[in-house]
């Protein structure tokens, strides 16, 4: 190396880059601190003049975000679950073969993981309303996103599989061990992780679902924290520092836990099907 | 008899059971009703029908009536410039940043993974965190555009006709160049090093490098990325309710906001799944080129 401090100029570089494109993250706490009158102060301190977290029990308690999270929390669940348990057994089957079936069944997923919530959502609300599902919205809501997130979980944990030595299980097969033996005991357990990593995604995906939830559960009491935040949010919204305040509440546990797991994250998703 | 429960257990059976179970409820909770959606553009539906499954056959009408609509060709206008201008912004910026990152230097990965943050976050408090940014007599966009002299008077982003549409188009931008660029940087690290090494010793400056080999050598990659934010683009929903609500008059409006406006807001079941078989047929032709250009992955 003739130039040693290459390498330290461009993580300074990164480091800016970084700082440029997390700021609106960074003017969320930000503004959640400000006083009432700092937020319409003209122009803009970048710093709070006198930082003020009293706004985060409050809105705490006024927008009953302990309701709306406990049902993000319900809803994500459910959708996580539904799509481990269907989504683990087809894509391992997926990774195992090859025929023209395989090709099949991916064509028809990936397919199915390119329609928009908008176009599902009108057919889902009137069947669910004919089926009297909808008297079960949180329940209708878990249905729906399970269906949008499997997809994109099948196709990842796919390649998790692939990644699997089929010998291994081969010799599983050789000692006498049944297929769902072999499955449990040596095919989950080295895909472990990838299935982690898939699963982790589906939850923070879902934990900030919103169209099916707004379209299909009526009942404040039902709502995800998504849909409580629409209801002051809107072009003439004004109470800026209680929706930072709502908005830092709501996501800073998935930013946390994004920030711990980031390494596997994006290993995981770079080894996999993304190629 | 117990042979079956064998092939369960040791066979066929257990693939048969494991990929079943999840294609049955694909098709349930998907293929259903994306057929359901077709067969209602054609039907009359209202909020008295809107509990039959047989109502009266309205052929093309429904179509015709969505046509017919005053704001059609703003909406298709609307769609066309959140789509490409959102692809566009996420790809060049996402492959710029994609392509920094590839240098050698301490915490590369690290600082590229926090990219990532925007991705993982709820699409609508991404919106709200926009709109506060994008507000026009408080906003701090404003404020730091005044700063270095790029506009002089204040901008309102989400109010003003002529850049609605642009406010959810920067904030969409924000949302998906973080995807754009992960994507693009597996593409990036599965290029031979050796290649490069050659055409430096070949004489090649870093412009044609990338001309001649990082370009072609990504062609697949970047079919797959543009397909992939053609559609995510067009999934793109909770912005719009966070930041414009489609308005003013609706020069924000794209077609998948516009769909649900019409079902959920309007109670017009039939013009929103018509709406959106309309633009389905935009995502299957994305699909279409995005399936091709993983095909090599598909057959793995």
């Amino acid at each position: 190396m003739t130039r040693p401090y290459v390498p330290w100029l461009l993580l300074a570089l990164a480091l800016v880059l970084a700082a440029f494109y997390l700021f609106p993250l960074y003017w969320m706490y930000v503004t959640s601190l400000k006083t009432g009158s700092e937020i319409f102060a003209n122009p803009p301190t970048f710093w709070p003049l006198a930082p003020d977290p009293s706004i985060y029990p409050a809105v705490w308690a006024r927008r009953t975000m302990a309701t709306f999270l406990g049902n993000s929390l319900f809803i994500a669940s459910g959708v996580t679950a539904i799509t481990v348990i269907f989504g683990t057994g087809c894509a391992y089957v997926l990774a195992r073969y090859r025929s023209v079936w395989v090709d099949v069944g991916l064509f028809l997923i990936l397919m199915l993981q390119v329609l928009p919530a908008s176009v599902m959502i009108t057919p889902l609300f009137v069947g669910f309303n004919q089926i009297g599902l909808l008297n079960f919205p949180r329940e209708a809501v878990i249905l729906a996103a399970a269906a949008k997130s499997m997809p994109f979980f099948v196709v990842l944990v796919r390649a998790t599989f692939m990644s699997v030595p089929r010998e291994l299980e081969e010799a599983a097969l050789v000692d006498g061990n049944s297929r769902i033996g072999a499955f449990f005991s040596i095919v989950l357990p080295l895909a472990r992780n990838g299935i982690l990593v898939c699963a982790i995604l589906t939850f923070m995906g879902s934990f900030g679902e919103y169209i099916y939830s707004k379209s299909i559960i009526q009942d404040p009491g039902l709502q995800p924290a998504s849909v409580g935040l629409s209801g002051f949010l809107g072009p003439n919204s004004s109470d800026w520092n209680s929706i930072m305040a709502y908005s830092a509440i709501y996501v800073t546990p998935i930013l946390a836990v994004f920030v711990l797991l980031q390494r596997r994250i994006v290993s995981g998703l770079t080894s996999g099907a993304l190629k | 008899m117990s042979r079956f429960f064998n092939s369960l257990r040791d066979g066929v059976g257990f693939d048969l059971i494991l990929v079943g179970a999840a294609l049955l409820f694909l098709l349930a909770l998907a293929g259903l009703p994306l057929v359901y959606n077709v067969l209602m553009s054609f039907q009359q539906v209202d909020m008295f029908t809107l509990g039959t499954l047989i109502r009266p056959w309205a052929g093309f009408s429904n179509y015709v009536a969505v046509v017919q609509q005053p704001e059609f060709w703003l909406v298709t206008k609307n769609t066309l410039i959140f789509v490409f201008a959102s692809m566009g912004g996420q790809f060049i910026l996402g492959f710029a940043l994609a392509i920094f990152f590839a240098q050698k230097f301490p915490g590369a990965s690290t600082i590229r993974g926090l990219f990532l943050v925007s991705w993982v976050m709820p699409g609508l408090v991404v919106g709200a965190i926009w709109s506060w940014i994008l507000a026009g007599d408080f906003g701090v966009l404003n404020t730091v555009l005044k700063a270095v002299g790029l506009i002089d008077g204040t901008v309102f982003w989400k109010s003003d006709p002529a850049f609605s549409i642009w406010a959810v188009v920067i904030a969409n931008i924000w949302l998906g160049l973080a995807f754009n660029m992960l994507l693009l940087s597996v593409g990036l690290a599965a290029i031979p090093r050796d290649l490069y090494e050659a055409a430096e010793l070949d004489g090649a400056n870093a412009f044609q490098r990338f001309w001649t080999i990082t370009l072609p050598m990504m062609r697949s990659t970047i079919g797959a990325v543009l397909s992939l934010g053609l559609i995510g683009t067009l999934q793109q929903f909770d912005l719009f309710p966070a930041i414009t609500e489609g308005g003013p008059a609706n020069t924000s409006t794209v077609a998948g906001y516009w769909s649900w406006q019409m079902s959920f807001q309007l109670y017009d079941f039939a013009k929103g799944a018509t709406i959106s078989v309309m633009m389905f047929l935009l995502v299957l032709f994305a699909s279409i080129i995005y399936v091709r250009s993983t095909r090599h992955e598909v057959r793995g």
